[in-house]
């Protein structure tokens, strides 16, 4: 499993877009944790400092609500945060290196932007000791948790989730009701999250 | 874990694959936003999802991280802005929800009226009622007459000057002086004397 892989997008996400521009900021909330990790690790492959990571990767959010507005829907949503991020980072990259405070040390390429030329084995610059353990046991438990499946509610999940087929092509696929896909979906995720929450919860010291 | 509780989370998976729309949408996006077991709930299905596809679950902070950006995009007043901009030129826009239907049964702003029609009309006939009223009302008036008449009155004006010629008064010391002083006032192409007039002369001065 690579990072190249298409995210699964939906048209979802152009509707929290319209309901955020509307003017409820808390789904632009939504996209921010469906989207945060993704954009960590994309930042991560351009910086090595820590915490600047994270600024980088709240200035993404920030220019992406300022513009929202601007987002038609002609490309996917994740595609356009994406463009963002790599050019919020290029411009933190830039005036960084004009700052002779900052050691080479904290900057990689900024060229390296292509979500493909990443290698997997690859450590990103955003971990510490502490949050590598932590990725790992959450990595392991949902490895788990997936071989602990029954192997209908396995099959829709990964069919949804690693190919990103539709809820009509799992239908085909597996031959039964989109109903019955929609309920194998569910259960399979339930099942996983109900060992990840505990980890998620004490990684973050607290719940939502 | 209560029935609702289930279905809550069964439609906030379903919300998380983009198989909600209208209201169902809109009020799992609420539930999602304001009951912290939901909003739990879509975070847990992401990160899932992100090992799945990535093998890695990016050991972050998520909670922070959200948490500090909600302070960030408090003070930002320009998209709100925009948003409340929005809601005052296209209200209907707003109100449109999800299936992004508008209510065609009122009229656009600049839709032909007839009343408008006939106001301007009754307008242009009064203006061309006032203008035809005095043209014809003032040609019956007397001062018409006498510029009608007008050629006949030199004739006998001119009667009654030769009837009654004027006497004009002469001083004798003032022809003299006109006549003494004419070789300096001269006349004009304008037949009047034209003392006032300065002619402005470019001497060269002698080196």
């Amino acid at each position: 499993m690579t990072d190249a892989l298409p995210p699964v997008t939906t048209d979802s996400d152009l509707m929290l877009v319209e309901r955020t521009v509307a003017g409820d900021q808390r789904a632009f909330e939504l996209l921010v944790i469906k989207y945060q990790r993704r954009i960590q690790r994309l930042i991560g492959r351009m910086v090595r400092d820590v915490d600047l990571v994270e600024d980088i990767a709240q200035e993404t959010f920030i220019r992406a609500y300022r513009a929202l507005h601007q987002f038609r829907g002609d490309a996917q949503f994740y595609t356009w945060l994406y463009r963002i991020a790599v050019n919020t980072a290029k411009k933190a990259l830039l005036e960084l290196k004009r700052d002779p405070t900052v050691s080479e040390g904290s900057l990689r390429s900024g060229d390296d932007d292509d979500e493909t030329s990443w290698h997997g084995n690859e450590p990103t610059s955003d971990e510490t000791p502490e949050s590598v353990l932590a990725a790992k046991e959450i990595a392991a438990v949902v490895n788990a948790a997936m071989d602990a499946l029954p192997a209908d509610l396995r099959q829709a999940v990964t069919l949804r989730e690693i190919e990103g087929l539709s809820y009509e092509e799992i239908s085909t696929v597996m031959n039964c009701p989109i109903g019955t896909v929609r309920s194998r979906i569910f259960r399979a995720r339930e099942a996983i999250s109900e060992k990840v929450k505990p980890l998620l919860d004490n990684q973050s010291g607290k719940r939502w | 874990m209560t029935n609702d509780t289930l279905k809550t989370r069964e439609a906030i998976s379903a919300l998380a694959d983009g198989q909600l729309r209208g209201q169902e949408f809109a009020r799992v996006v609420e539930a999602v936003s304001k009951d912290d077991d939901a909003r739990a709930t879509w975070h847990a299905y992401h990160v899932v999802g992100d090992v799945l596809r990535s093998g890695d679950a990016a050991g972050h902070n998520d909670l922070a991280f959200v948490a500090r950006l909600q302070i960030r995009l408090k003070s930002e007043e320009v998209a709100v802005q925009s948003a409340d901009a929005v809601k005052l030129i296209a209200p209907d826009a707003i109100n449109a929800g999800a299936n992004g239907q508008f209510d065609t049964k009122r009229d656009s702003a600049n839709v032909s009226r007839f009343r408008w029609k006939l106001v301007a009309g009754l307008a242009s006939f009064t203006a061309v009622a006032a203008v035809g009223w005095g043209l014809v009302g003032g040609l019956s008036t007397a001062p018409t007459v006498n510029l009608a008449a007008a050629p006949a009155a030199p004739a006998s004006a001119t009667v009654v000057a030769i009837e009654q010629p004027q006497i004009m008064i002469r001083d004798p010391r003032l022809d003299e002086l006109l006549a003494a002083h004419k070789q300096f006032g001269g006349t004009s192409a304008l037949q009047m004397p034209a003392g006032f007039l300065r002619n402005a002369t470019f001497e060269v001065p002698n080196r």
